[in-house]
């Protein structure tokens, strides 16, 4: 029982340079002859935030730095599967401590992005990479599953703290 | 059924009106058939439920009420009592709504509180003496109705599963009640007088043949000998308690699985519905409506079911349900995430 | 170890999926560490300390009752209970009426028989003193029947006119009901519930609060456990409200935190006193019958035990007697006429004045039982007077720590046997005329419903608000 919940001292990466790509939007896209790819996925996720949140629990005065699932390597390109021919994305996530609490929130918040972002056509799924959990089979099932993950963005709390993982804005 | 030639479910009409998601949907058994037309009724992620009645003259469907202001979350699931009179919803906002139908309008009579978070389906017993429901608490509730169908006794609170009990469904002649579970897991309850109260007399789970992942519904046969239960695990599988010289105790004949369909669906099966000519259709998330038979003329010794349609595309997004109607057994609807409900007209 | 609970516990709380090192974040709340900015990330060691998550914390979050068994047996185990014996603590016994009939049931003895065995068995382990619950169940009772008389005069005032919450008066012994009201009904429901303490804490804080004084021991120095049917007892020894500080050095200044004391310092059930049992090489049978320590028994002269009728406490029968003479002047000597209605769990008790129905009273338990009354509550329509609340089905007898039914036997007939055996050496007696009871009151509580009983007797109930942090842990 020891609070080891949270990753209290995370290691942050260097962000990779990379030319920034405009999307238009998503209506445009859908079945259209610029197909959805690995790298762009990659681009909606990277801004996600973890860390604000984290301390949004612990104490809610207490301002720190937002860290990006980029920058904490909990999502990367590679672990990014797109069919876009089948309407498909795969996205394994690695969370960033074995027992870490905010698993499932990382996984909602990865969903809700891909949600708003993507055609609707699109299925996705989100997993927890192999041996990086806990309870890693627990949390895929609950992240996959759509009701409750439907019933869970009717809870103004857990809402609240998923909008405050996808704020690009930091203040 | 026997099945000559070729299948088809043609489209015969698409209702708009939700604006979120359909999670679920009813036929009142009431109605349709012999020129009178049929009334549905649908709910929703937008936290209402619509009431729809065929036209027959304009050969159309019209929402004739939208229940709302009494539900404040998502409303799952829907059910008529057997007289058409009453209709439940099951609501993620932990109640469960008991709607009169009074000409054109729908009044909330009651409304059953205790599950402690998100209800997920409601069930009414064939005699519309008794209300089933479940809940993410892992309970499955049954309410006894008092006199006119505005008060409720709350009889018994089955703690069984160990996971979201995701739906429940009485037998379609005995007081035997039948809820499935994201724990993989079918329980099968029935009242035991030595107790005086309810409890669990079976249970299918992976080693009596049962599913591997969340189960999300079942449908029994009309005669209630048989049951088809669909999965997360990709499968659908049929179960049977006819031709079961065994009793387990107090006269309960055991279910007992007889045939699985896998390779059929490549994700979620959310929906199964078993027509009363014996048409077994099924609604995935993969926005596909599959219809099955018995296979009569299958070589194997055992029962045996065969696709007999795949219908590709049947909604824009996941189909979430899958009803046919009591009366009109060729008529079905389909609810989907897309926001839409479906009516088809099957031909074979 | 869920199903150990009441069903009301189970059903609203217990979470056995989450084990507390992966879901619980409730220790964060107090945490302070500052996060590590980004361009010292990595050159620092984590400042956090390790925290532990206690029952208490549990039950102050509104999240789940964590049921790993690692909580809740750090405190309340058979192995704190045998470090303490080897301590420098005085440890006390209190025995619960309904473990003495489980265990009667078990070892084909008496119940008086099983009293003054165990007593023989635990003084040999070291244990000072074995009471018994029943003695300080009618201070309870007492209580009971005062805060009765008060309410229902109050609602008689008022007629009525204006919605006042004192009638009906719930019983507040069931810790597992008193758990579900808090965290689940929330607020309506409180100002109904019985502030009077369950026999349980009214026996620590008899003991904690006075007999320790007489006898001239600290109450930090007394370790006292309680034996009973029950685990959601263990919840309720836990509660804060149940904890006290006392006053050291006579100049008002508190003690540290850390030496707060529990009125019950820990609870065992009925099952984990026959696991003791037989983890002794000890032949229970063959134990010497002892003689029962009166100072807190209810033993008469000739060492027959009595106390009240009914398997889960008899506060509605107590309060009903005595509301009919108080009330009505009417005695009723012979047994109290209970009908069964929808099933034997919920039962019904009149008295009729003049063709009309004065008082209503009624027995409840199991969840489903207790679902229909808050309903009825809640919309105004409960038309009793006085409810006897338990959340276990056949209530107390039939508590999650009970033993289990003996092979061949069903649950049924095991709670019949039990019913018979539970006052089968036990003399019915008033608690009014209890002498030990008399006693304390003289030297210490003064009379029912005083500031003295009020402060030591009875308690308050908070509802419970959902936390933030418990969304996260479920949905």
């Amino acid at each position: 029982m020891v609070s080891q919940l949270i990753n209290a001292n995370p290691v942050v990466y260097e962000i990779k340079d990379r030319p920034a790509r405009v999307r238009q939007p998503a209506e445009e896209d859908e079945y259209g002859a610029d197909p959805i790819d690995q790298q762009e996925i990659f681009d909606i996720l990277s801004t996600v935030v973890v860390v604000r949140r984290l301390n949004h629990i612990r104490d809610i005065k207490d301002p720190e730095h937002p860290y990006t699932l980029e920058e904490l390597k909990v999502v990367s390109e590679d672990a990014i599967d797109v069919d876009d021919k089948q309407s498909h994305v795969r996205v394994t996530f690695t969370p960033t401590v074995e027992h870490c609490s905010m698993a499932t929130l990382i996984g909602l918040s990865i969903r809700v992005k891909l949600m708003r972002s993507l055609p609707s056509r699109f299925k996705v799924d989100i997993r927890v990479a192999p041996g990086t959990h806990a309870t890693e089979d627990a949390v895929n099932k609950q992240l996959n599953d759509k009701e409750r993950v439907a019933a869970a963005l009717e809870n103004p709390n857990l809402v609240d703290m998923v909008e405050g993982c996808l704020s690009k804005t930091y203040l | 059924m026997e099945v000559e030639g070729e299948v088809e479910l043609k489209e015969l009409c698409r209702l708009e009106g939700h604006t979120d998601r359909v999670w679920s949907l009813a036929w009142n058994p009431a109605a349709g058939g012999d020129g009178v037309p049929a009334v549905l009724a649908s709910c929703s992620g937008d936290k209402t439920v619509r009431i729809w009645r065929q036209n027959l003259a304009a050969d159309s469907w019209d929402c004739t009420a939208v229940l709302d202001e009494t539900h404040t979350r998502t409303v799952r699931s829907c059910a008529w009592s057997p007289s058409g009179r009453l209709l439940a919803t099951a609501s993620f906002d932990a109640t469960t709504a008991i709607w009169e139908n009074v000409g054109d309008d729908f009044e909330c009579v009651s409304t059953l509180e205790g599950h402690e978070n998100e209800v997920k389906s409601v069930s009414w017993n064939a005699s519309g003496s008794l209300l089933a429901t479940c809940s993410r608490d892992k309970s499955v509730w049954i309410w006894e109705v008092q006199s006119d169908g505005s008060e409720y006794d709350c009889v018994s609170v089955l703690q069984g599963h160990t996971q979201d009990v995701k739906m429940v469904q009485w037998h379609p002649v005995s007081d035997v009640l039948v809820s499935v579970s994201y724990d993989n897991s079918i329980k099968v309850w029935a009242e035991d007088g030595d107790i005086d109260d309810w409890r669990c007399v079976q249970t299918l789970e992976e080693s009596s043949g049962g599913h591997t992942s969340t189960v999300w519904a079942l449908s029994f046969n009309s005669n209630g000998d048989k049951m088809a239960t669909c999965s997360d695990d990709l499968t659908l599988k049929i179960w049977d308690t006819s031709g079961s010289f065994q009793i387990i105790d107090d006269g309960h004949s055991p279910w007992r699985h007889i045939c699985t369909l896998s390779g059929y669906h490549h994700r979620t099966l959310f929906s199964v519905d078993w027509s009363r000519e014996g048409i077994i259709a099924t609604g995935a998330a993969d926005d596909a409506i599959r219809l099955f038979v018995e296979d009569k003329h299958s070589p194997i010794d055992r029962p045996s079911y065969k696709m007999i349609l795949k219908k590709e595309k049947a909604h824009e997004m996941d189909v979430n349900a899958v009803r046919w109607n009591p009366k009109d057994p060729r008529l079905l609807a389909s609810a989907s995430d897309d926001g839409s409900i479906k009516i088809w007209q099957c031909s074979c | 170890m869920s199903e150990k609970f009441s069903p009301a516990l189970r059903l609203a709380d217990l979470n056995d999926f989450i084990a507390p090192s992966q879901g619980c974040i409730v220790s964060l709340q107090g945490g302070k560490t500052k996060q590590e900015r980004v361009e010292n990330a990595g050159s620092k060691p984590p400042q956090t300390d390790p925290v532990k998550i206690s029952l208490k914390d549990c039950l102050a979050c509104s999240g789940c009752i964590t049921s790993a068994e690692t909580v809740m047996l750090e405190k309340q185990s058979l192995d704190e209970f045998l470090s303490q014996i080897n301590s420098e603590k005085a440890v006390i016994v209190s025995l619960s009426p309904q473990s003495r009939a489980s265990l009667a049931a078990y070892f084909n003895l008496s119940p008086s028989q099983v009293f003054r065995k165990l007593t023989t068995f635990l003084k040999g382990m070291g244990v000072k003193a074995v009471f018994d619950t029943s003695c300080s169940r009618d201070i309870s009772l007492i209580e009971s029947c005062n805060e009765f008389i008060s309410r229902y005069k109050q609602n008689h005032v008022n007629d009525g006119r204006e919605h006042g919450s004192s009638i009906p008066m719930l019983s507040s012994a069931c810790p597992g009901w008193i758990c579900y009201a808090e965290k689940t009904l929330g607020s309506y429901i409180l100002p109904y519930i019985s502030s009077v303490k369950s026999p349980q804490q009214a026996m620590g804080a008899a003991i904690k609060h006075h007999i320790c004084e007489k006898m001239g021991i600290r109450p930090e120095s007394i370790y006292h456990v309680t034996v009973m049917p029950c685990y959601d007892k263990k919840l309720e020894a836990a509660r804060d409200d149940f904890v006290f500080s006392v006053d050291h050095d006579g100049e008002g200044r508190l003690t540290p935190a850390e030496l707060r004391i529990p009125e019950v310092d820990s609870v065992l059930t009925s099952g984990e006193i026959l696991d003791l049992i037989q983890s002794s090489s000890v032949d229970f049978e063959s134990l010497a019958e002892a003689p029962l320590d009166k100072l807190l028994t209810n033993v008469d002269e000739e060492g027959c035990l009595f106390g009240v009728n009914g398997g889960s406490g008899g506060y509605a029968e107590t309060v009903f007697r005595h509301a009919a003479k108080k009330l009505f002047g009417k005695e009723l000597p012979g047994p109290l006429d209970f009908r069964i209605l929808r099933n034997a769990d919920l039962q019904e008790l009149t008295l009729e004045v003049e063709g009309e129905v004065v008082l209503r009273f009624a027995l409840c338990y199991g969840f489903r039982n207790l679902q229909n009354i808050v309903r009825k509550i809640k919309i105004r329509k409960c038309d009793y007077h006085f409810i006897e609340i338990m959340a276990c089905p056949s209530g107390c007898l039939n508590g999650g720590g009970q033993l289990k039914p003996k092979t061949g036997q069903t649950v049924k007939e095991a709670i019949q046997s039990l019913q018979v055996l539970y006052m089968q050496d036990v003399a019915v007696a008033d608690p009014f005329d209890n002498p030990i009871v008399k006693g304390l009151y003289d030297e210490w509580l003064r009379f029912p419903g005083s500031e003295t009983a009020k402060k030591y007797m009875h308690t308050g109930y908070h509802p419970v608000l959902k936390s933030v942090s418990s969304n996260l842990q479920s949905w």
